[in-house]
């Protein structure tokens, strides 16, 4: 069957971008994020992540190249930009910088009110909002009183009470214990069911291998690979090459495979639960005993 | 920073401010208009006792704010009472209480109490953001609003980040002598005063990330029916200023 070709909902066509003081941000980077997809975009510390963030929502232009958006190049105009924060919003990596005020009802309201949408309105998205991250018992809390985790899931609501069709999250579990990474992690799964396209950079491989549909690996401000997550147990040499750490459940995936306790399957396991239970299907059928011999053993 | 965190935790913080500003900013005309120092201590004392029991404030608290302005009150009044002449003989100047000024430092001073006491009632029982709502109510020039809403905000930002360089100073014997302390201080002012230009930085880039291209525009807090907390202050108002017109 012969797919049509689309063109992808947002894209980096050969983007350059070089800070004032001469740091590469993004070289020649050229890559695509289909609408409805989860993407991860992974890479090392100065790899060019959160430039590629500031890029998708507009906050930097790129100094050459082109950044297409629902199929036309981005609208640098106050209007196009406007339309555009409206419809990819972006969670940056430090609360801190992103909450504004210091009431968390306000700060989530702040976006939805940049929208110019009436007051009722706006008043359903942040009680939404605000739902969507559990933080609706939270809502009149000084913000400076919340946990580093609370204060994540504050902008995720900010951003979320925009309803963007695209979120971009800049490392959104740096500093979250495991816990708290947990139920972040169940925010973005239900959200991604929702059918939002998610872009998340980060540093871990393990919750990438997991969530992602594709990868996009930068080193150096330049995309140094993409894979499928069905590619990644063959690409594991590859990763080990960029730096990256390995997906644990990949690297133990191939292991079991190459040594016959595990069959090799169209669609390897992503986590380390559905590991588990082809190990224990497995496990189980070859203890399975085959017909009639039990019969004879017991002779 | 600690009277702030008791006034999002007071009894009355849900009570709509702008009722809590009209007690405020009657006691604030009735201490003006009386002018005998009796009536305005009790109108503090009235005060302070609403802040505690009503508001749900402990007294330990209470004192605990109340008593370095009280401090700079009780020199500030004492000073009225004290004259200063040229002296005769050794003593090049003669300070002397001057009996004639004491009426006038008593009701200064119990008039400045009164006001503290207001004041008090105000902050201790709502948050300051609380009160940014009431402001942007009347109307007051959008541009102070948004001064206020990030000052209020980084105030929190820079103290976490000055008690965090503090520790980690401290971790390094940063204070461990004067000269040392303050070096230390000295290190963390310039640290955090070029944070501040880059924190303004991430700041603007957060919000325009959100659509912002002017001004910064929250949805108000809203607060339960207020029609009886505005009686009750209303004529709570009422009260404290006829008392006030039969005592001035």
């Amino acid at each position: 069957m012969i797919r049509p070709m689309t063109p992808p909902f947002l894209a980096l066509e050969a983007v350059t971008y070089t800070y004032q003081d001469g740091s590469p941000g993004l070289v020649d980077c050229s890559l695509a994020i289909a609408r409805h997809s989860r993407t991860a975009v992974l890479g090392l510390n100065g790899s060019g992540k959160t430039t590629l963030c500031l890029h998708l929502n507009g906050l930097l232009r790129p100094q050459a190249g082109t950044v297409w958006f629902d199929g036309a190049p981005m609208d640098y105009s106050r209007a196009g930009l406007k339309n555009l924060r409206a419809r990819v919003g972006l969670v940056f990596q430090n609360p801190e910088t992103q909450l504004l005020s210091a009431s968390v009802e306000e700060d989530v309201s702040f976006g939805p009110m940049n929208l110019g949408l009436p007051r009722s309105v706006v008043r359903k998205r942040v009680d939404a909002a605000l739902a969507a991250v559990g933080l609706t018992e939270a809502a009149s809390k000084p913000v400076h009183n919340l946990s580093f985790g609370q204060k994540k899931r504050v902008c995720l609501a900010g951003v979320l009470a925009m309803q963007p069709e695209v979120i971009v999250l800049d490392e959104p579990f740096a500093g979250l214990d495991v816990p708290m990474q947990r139920e972040l992690q169940g925010i973005l799964e239900r959200l991604g069911q929702q059918g939002l396209t998610m872009v998340i950079c980060s540093h871990d491989p393990d919750f990438a291998y997991e969530w992602a549909d594709q990868w996009h690996i930068l080193a150096a401000g330049r995309l140094a690979a993409s894979f499928a997550p069905e590619q990644i147990p063959t690409a594991l040499p590859r990763l080990a090459e960029l730096g990256l750490g390995l997906p644990k459940v990949a690297e133990l995936y191939k292991e079991l495979v190459a040594s016959g306790r595990l069959t090799a399957a169209a669609a390897p396991p992503r986590g380390h639960s559905d590991l588990l239970a082809r190990l224990r299907q497995t496990a189980g059928s070859k203890c399975q005993p085959a017909a009639g011999s039990e019969g004879r053993s017991r002779k | 920073m600690f009277w702030e965190q008791w006034a999002y935790r007071s009894r009355w913080r849900l009570i709509h401010p702008g009722a809590k500003g009209l007690v405020a900013l009657a006691a604030f005309g009735s201490a003006f208009i009386a002018s005998r120092p009796g009536y305005l201590l009790i109108l503090a004392l009235v005060l302070a006792a609403a802040t505690i029991r009503g508001g749900g404030l402990p007294w330990r608290v209470y004192l605990r704010a109340l008593l370095p302005p009280l401090a700079f009150l009780l020199v500030g009044t004492a000073t009225l009472a004290v004259t200063v002449q040229a002296g005769a003989g050794f003593w090049p100047l003669a300070v002397g209480l001057e009996p004639s000024q004491f009426p006038q430092a008593v009701l200064i001073g119990s008039r400045s109490l009164a006001c503290l006491t207001a004041l008090l009632f105000l902050s201790g029982t709502t948050p300051l953001n609380d009160l940014l709502v009431l402001l942007r109510r009347l109307k007051v020039p959008q541009v102070l609003l948004e001064i206020m809403t990030l000052g209020y905000r980084t105030i929190f930002i820079f103290s976490a980040c000055a008690q965090d360089m503090t520790m980690a100073q401290k971790s390094r014997l940063g204070y461990a002598t004067l000269g040392a302390a303050r070096r230390s201080l000295g290190n963390m002012v310039a640290v955090l005063a070029t944070q501040i230009g880059a924190r303004a930085a991430a700041m603007t880039l957060a919000a325009a990330a959100r659509g912002s291209d002017g001004p910064l525009m929250f949805l108000d807090q809203e607060f339960p029916p207020g029609r009886r907390s505005f009686l009750v202050a209303l004529a709570a108002a009422l009260v404290m200023v006829s008392a006030a017109a039969v005592a001035s």
